[in-house]
């Protein structure tokens, strides 16, 4: 049974030994790990304050060993910001933790793509009677800015030209609609507080 | 004795009827007062048309503190963030600014987080029927256009806590346009670390916003002869629009609840027929009228935007 267990687990036995659990045989010896019976000793003394000086443990040899083969996978923050920045045009969605500078990054561009124009009256929808529509592709929402790189596909499939032109000019009609109505309401209440001026609707 | 039962029955609707309305329009100023007082993190998705956007939703009030925090995290992305009546945006295409304001203008119109009885002259606010949204009990309320060239809102409100749990821009024929629905919301005492953490932080200054001197300098080359019923001009002036560097005369109306902007620019060459564009309640309906281009954007009917591109015409 001692025997088994010898073999089982060198840990086990340099603690039994240390322990004066097992005698200091040959047997023991034999299976005694150095390395762990040094520090479980130097663990020893220093709980029970025999130990005069400072600890002595060298572990940079171990750690250096065990860097070289570990792979990189916690790198630090500000690697990860450069990297937004450089590559991908991806807004940091937490901009309050980082300088307010590196929010401006990915230019926008057209928000709808015209491919054609249906003069016919759509069946379908009733709303739309006598209004022509245009056909469009709208990605990503349609009216909301999407990043530059997943616009190039799209950009590259439109036509080219006049439409291309007129799509641009709904891109920015949209974006401006959207930055406008931002004060509206401010705009608003202070049109509220203050007497309306007799010309001013017209 | 039918008589009476008649009467009873009239004075009964009567009063149905009119406590219907106090509590729809009650039910909206206890969220009006909830969105501004809650601490609560929540998640929630736009709906335009193929189109999705997913947001996140962040408040908290700490003392006299208030703390918000709306972004969009699909694309490049958006932030905005308030601080009392600072709202500042974050823009991938062009660098942050403020604005004094108390309220972001994000999908959910501004209105409905402060005075809603502005609503009334151009809207009826309705009770509609319970259900349960994104795990809670809600309570639908409809804000319904008084003519059919806008568009109708409908909100789904917690009956627990008084959230906004979805809402919908809902064309006259009873379609859902474009609905804005949270996915998840949490309540909490205590506010986010993470919104407290942006009082300490530096914002730019607000804009100086226009003043009622600077209102004289309206430009009035143009004359929109037509607009649904309630819209008032907000703002008029000629600027550079910022992605393509042209030219507009630009007007900006409003009826409390939706924004319609109008621009006026040099025709493009080339013959365009005219025609509308839409995404969700988004509509942009652009008119080629020879010696200029109308187009007109805003979260109104296709019908209604032609209606007022059709009717800019310059002064006699």
């Amino acid at each position: 049974m001692t025997k088994v267990n010898h073999i089982a687990s060198r840990q086990e036995v340099t603690s039994r030994v240390l322990d004066g659990d097992l005698p200091s045989d040959e047997l023991s010896l034999d299976n005694l790990d150095e390395k762990t019976f040094t520090r479980y000793a130097q663990i020893g003394d220093v709980m029970r304050e025999k130990h005069q000086g400072g600890i002595n443990i060298d572990i940079t040899a171990s750690v250096a060993a065990a860097l070289e083969h570990e792979p990189c996978h916690n790198l630090p923050a500000s690697d990860e910001v450069n990297v937004q920045d450089n590559g991908a045009k991806v807004v940091s969605m937490s901009a309050w933790k980082k300088p307010l500078s590196q929010m401006a990054i990915a230019a926008s561009v057209a928000l709808v793509a015209i491919v054609g124009v249906n003069t016919m009256p759509q069946p379908a929808s009733t709303h739309s009677d006598n209004v022509p529509v245009l056909q469009s592709t709208p990605f990503a929402g349609g009216v909301s800015p999407v990043s530059f790189s997943s616009e190039q596909p799209a950009l590259e499939n439109a036509e080219k030209g006049l439409r291309e032109l007129q799509q641009q000019r709904i891109g920015a009609l949209v974006l401006e609609h959207q930055r406008q109505s931002r004060v509206a309401y401010a705009l608003q209440k202070q049109a509220q507080l203050t007497p309306k001026e007799p010309e001013e609707k017209k | 004795m039918r008589l009476i039962a008649c009467i009873l029955g009239l004075f009964f609707a009567f009063a149905v009827q009119a406590s219907d309305v106090i509590t729809a329009k009650q039910l909206l100023q206890n969220m009006a007062k909830a969105v501004h007082t809650r601490n609560f993190d929540a998640s929630f998705v736009v709906l335009k048309g193929k189109g999705m956007e997913p947001y996140r939703w962040v408040h908290a009030k700490q003392g006299d503190t208030e703390l918000e925090l709306l972004s969009l995290l699909n694309g490049a992305g958006l932030e905005m963030v308030r601080v009392n009546d600072r709202v500042t945006y974050f823009e991938p295409q062009s660098s942050a600014y403020s604005i004094s304001t108390d309220s972001i203008a994000g999908p959910i119109p501004e209105v409905l987080f402060k005075d809603v009885t502005y609503l009334l002259s151009n809207y009826d606010f309705v009770l509609g029927g319970k259900g349960r949204i994104a795990g809670r009990p809600s309570q639908l309320v409809r804000i319904e256009s008084k003519d059919d060239s806008k568009y109708n809102y409908w909100l789904w409100i917690d009956t627990q806590s008084s959230l906004l749990l979805k809402a919908a821009y809902v064309n006259q024929q009873g379609e859902l346009l474009e609905q804005l629905q949270l996915t998840h919301i949490s309540v909490t005492p205590e506010p986010a670390a993470q919104l407290l953490e942006l009082q300490q932080r530096d914002f730019p200054a607000p804009l100086p916003m226009q003043t009622s001197l600077e209102r004289d300098n309206i430009t009035n080359n143009w004359q929109v002869a037509w607009l649904p019923q309630g819209f008032d001009l907000l703002k008029s002036d000629r600027h550079k629009l910022d992605l393509n560097n042209e030219l507009a005369d630009y007007y900006l109306y409003s009826d409390g609840l939706v924004d319609i902007s109008v621009f006026v620019q040099r025709p493009l060459p080339g013959e365009r027929p005219s025609g509308a564009l839409s995404s969700g309640a988004t509509t942009v309906y652009v008119h080629n009228s020879g010696a200029f281009d109308v187009s007109v954007v805003g979260n109104i009917p296709a019908l209604t935007a032609k209606k007022i591109a059709e009717s800019v015409k310059r002064p006699l």
